[in-house]
């Protein structure tokens, strides 16, 4: 089998618009959680969110959108989407190949749209300019009419492991010879429907979240949107390579519809499955960017899957300290933070951990540090069960 | 690509129990509703809770499932529990984004199906939801594809699910692709007008490499994203080059809206004189995964080596080793499906 490269990353997240800024941001410990600014919600005060603080309108100017119809949810794609390309030096003709695919993870799509979905759905005789746009496939749908992507184009929805599937769709494809390069990616904004559903759960916190601390009360909302230019390594012959996507599994916790079993098993059994698809041992991971959402029930369990299949837990860290869970954005974003810990040699600090969950006794990085690093996993677990384990290589 | 084995569907036609699709059963109110049957299998404090998108796909999941499991589970879906979903959205404008129930929102989430049939059935394998519009389904079989290639015996659940719901039916009205005035859909190719007739169901199978006691294979698949009905032909006439062999049934998604039309003509004129034409949204309406039902109307002729009247535009052939099925959503998403006897 041919090794799947990254040739190409983008990202937007609430601590920076580029991989320059949002590795700065990593380095320095920043968080970008706050209050809500740029939609009216009860919630806006009352919890921590992190928000990317350009408006729309904004963000339609600088990415020349001027079609109606395109929400908040393509525009975070767009950004990061535009960046990736040029990155990896994709060309107009690339791009429209019948051997390119464009691969999405998201769970809200067109529906960050809240008000306008409420009023078509229920009052309006005339539709909105988004009327065709609140549903999930309405992000690639817009990049692909917009730079007529010429190959397989599909969107993953696995709650919230949603872009670490689609990663793992496209080095499939590659693999399998239906697509010679595939650009991925996951994007998600924030909206009224996920902060109330998310609400309705109890797991938001009206605090900055602690991932992995024995005393935390819950998740952060976050939005942001992050591509890579997936492509084989032959094919890369004088590009930038920053990583090989060595693993990739796709299991189901089957037990809850909104929690993980006691004994963690999903995630035991994606990340078990992700170190077989890269053909490696557990003691070779050096780093593990955990799912880390900072309710009460995922941190246990991830911990307790962990244990399960590490002797030693290697070093482990939730970016979720940062930037919030950014839902079907998150298995995307965190691949290019892997990325960075491997290009960098280093990891960042799981911030505001203070003391150790008594079932697991795990301790996560507490600070930025210089480290070795061969092998990185990524961990995403979502609603319905579904785990998705990546693993990263360096290049 | 693969074998099909056990497959259950759920339409507005009686498909899911006693096949039956000699007379075609009327429209109501210019929708295709699918009948709901009793379902089986499925834990009824959890039915109960369920959406109808929710019930439909689970239902015919379990209705395959019940005797035995599979490596993973790949369901397509464009809309979800869309019902569920504006449901919440409303409760959180009626209660003023108070302290909601979570049920809504948690039954929403388009996983919810695949999510739902791993717990029941308690499994771990794959799974995964495709939800990429009218190819959603198309890249499930894409994806059962590759599964099939890097696991050889292995076996998965493939399928393809979607609702009516009155709230989703408003929109896709307001955005101007269903028929304004009365048409029943015994008429629905008759006439010229803009619009067709919303339809719902799902369809599953199950697929694997092994031909023994396969009810037909899916042999390619190709999808094309793309306006122009010159180029869309252009992939459809590679697509039969590619896979070379006569082809006695083409299964077209014709909808009766005029302004898709060109699309199948353009198409349809590849075939030759040998080729049976047969439409089929009259039976299932026009819905985004409807293809998944296609694929089991076409396993269904391949077995029985018949096919009703009613879907016929144009007869030919007298006996069905080949189909190709092409379908359009909204003269953008456009997908070819060959199927051949086992």
């Amino acid at each position: 089998m041919s090794k799947i490269v990254v040739t190409g990353i983008g990202i937007i997240s609430p601590i920076g618009n580029s991989v320059a800024e949002n590795h700065a941001a990593l380095q320095a410990g920043a968080c970008g959680l706050t209050s809500l600014e740029l939609f009216p919600t009860r919630y806006a005060t009352l919890l921590k969110f992190g928000e990317i603080k350009t408006t729309n309108e904004d963000f339609k100017k600088q990415l020349g959108v001027t079609a109606k119809g395109v929400t908040r949810t393509t525009l975070l794609a767009l950004h990061a989407f535009q960046q990736a390309i040029e990155d990896s030096g994709l060309t107009g003709e690339e791009l429209q190949s019948a051997d390119t695919a464009l691969i999405n993870g998201t769970t809200i799509g067109g529906m960050s749209e809240s008000e306008n979905l409420y009023l078509d759905a229920n009052q309006n005789e005339v539709g909105s300019e988004y009327i065709s746009s609140y549903n999930l496939g309405t992000v690639n749908m817009y990049i692909q009419q917009r730079y007529k992507i010429g190959g397989v184009v599909n969107t993953f929805n696995t709650a919230c492991s949603s872009s670490a599937n689609a990663i793992a769709y496209g080095a499939r494809l590659i693999q399998n010879g239906f697509a010679k390069r595939a650009i991925v990616s996951g994007t998600d904004s924030l909206a009224k429907f996920t902060i109330n559903g998310f609400n309705s759960l109890g797991i938001l916190s009206s605090t900055l979240c602690k991932p992995f601390d024995a005393d935390r009360s819950g998740l952060n909302l976050g939005e942001g949107a992050a591509f890579l230019v997936l492509e084989k390594e032959e094919d890369a012959k004088g590009k930038k390579i920053y990583a090989e996507v060595a693993g990739w599994a796709n299991t189901n916790d089957a037990f809850h519809p909104s929690s993980l079993s006691d004994n963690g098993d999903g995630p035991y059994l994606a990340m078990q499955e992700a170190l077989r698809v890269a053909n490696l041992q557990p003691e070779q991971i050096g780093f593990i960017n955990a799912h880390g959402t900072a309710t009460e029930n995922n941190d246990e369990k991830e911990g307790i899957g962990m244990k399960r299949l590490f002797e030693t837990v290697p070093a482990f860290a939730s970016t979720k300290s940062n930037i919030g869970h950014t839902l079907g954005a998150a298995g995307a974003i965190e691949a290019v933070y892997c990325i960075l810990n491997l290009m960098h040699q280093e990891v960042y600090q799981n911030l505001r951990f203070e003391k150790p969950i008594e079932a697991t006794g795990l301790t996560p990085v507490t600070g930025h540090t210089k480290i070795k690093l061969e092998h990185v996993m990524s961990n995403s677990f979502g609603f319905g069960g579904n785990c998705s384990s990546l693993i990263f290589s360096k290049a | 690509m693969f074998y099909i084995h056990q497959s259950s569907c759920i339409s507005h036609q009686p498909t899911f129990n006693d096949v039956d699709l000699e007379d075609l059963k009327p429209s109501e109110n210019n929708l295709i509703h699918a009948i709901e049957p009793k379902y089986e299998n499925v834990p009824l404090g959890q039915l109960r809770r369920m959406g109808r998108a929710l019930r439909m796909g689970v239902g015919t999941c379990m209705k395959l499932l019940g005797t035995h499991n599979v490596n993973g589970l790949l369901i397509g879906t464009a809309n979800g529990g869309i019902e569920d979903s504006i449901m919440f959205l409303n409760q959180i404008h009626d209660y003023e984004e108070g302290r909601l129930t979570p049920t809504a929102f948690v039954q929403s989430t388009y996983n919810a199906i695949a999510g739902m049939v791993g717990m029941i059935t308690v499994n771990h394998g794959y799974n995964a939801t495709h939800v990429h519009r009218a190819l959603a389904f198309e890249n499930v079989v894409l994806d059962a594809a590759m599964l099939l290639k890097e696991n050889l015996d292995n076996s998965y659940l493939i399928g393809g699910v979607d609702e009516i719901s009155v709230k989703n039916h408003r929109l896709v009205t307001l955005a101007g692709w269903y028929r304004k005035e009365p048409v029943s859909n015994f008429d629905l190719y008759k006439g010229d007008a803009a619009g067709t007739l919303s339809g719902e169901g799902a369809a599953m199978f199950i697929v694997s490499n092994k031909s023994e006691g396969a009810t037909a294979k899916l042999k390619n698949l190709k999808m094309v994203n793309s306006n122009d009905e010159k180029f869309v032909q252009e992939q459809l006439s590679l697509f039969v080059k590619e896979n070379p062999g006569k082809i006695d049934l083409f299964l077209q998604g014709e909808n009766g809206d005029n302004r898709l039309l060109k699309y199948y003509t353009t198409c349809e004129s590849l075939m030759s004189g040998e080729t049976t034409v047969a439409r089929f949204k009259h039976a299932f309406g026009e819905f985004q995964t409807v293809t998944a039902l296609a694929l089991w109307l076409s396993a269904n002729v391949l077995q029985t080596q018949k096919i009703a009247q009613h879907f016929i535009k144009k007869n030919s052939a007298t006996e069905f080793n080949r189909i190709l099925i092409y379908n359009n959503y909204q003269g953008m998403q456009h997908s070819f499906m060959l199927v051949e006897r086992v």
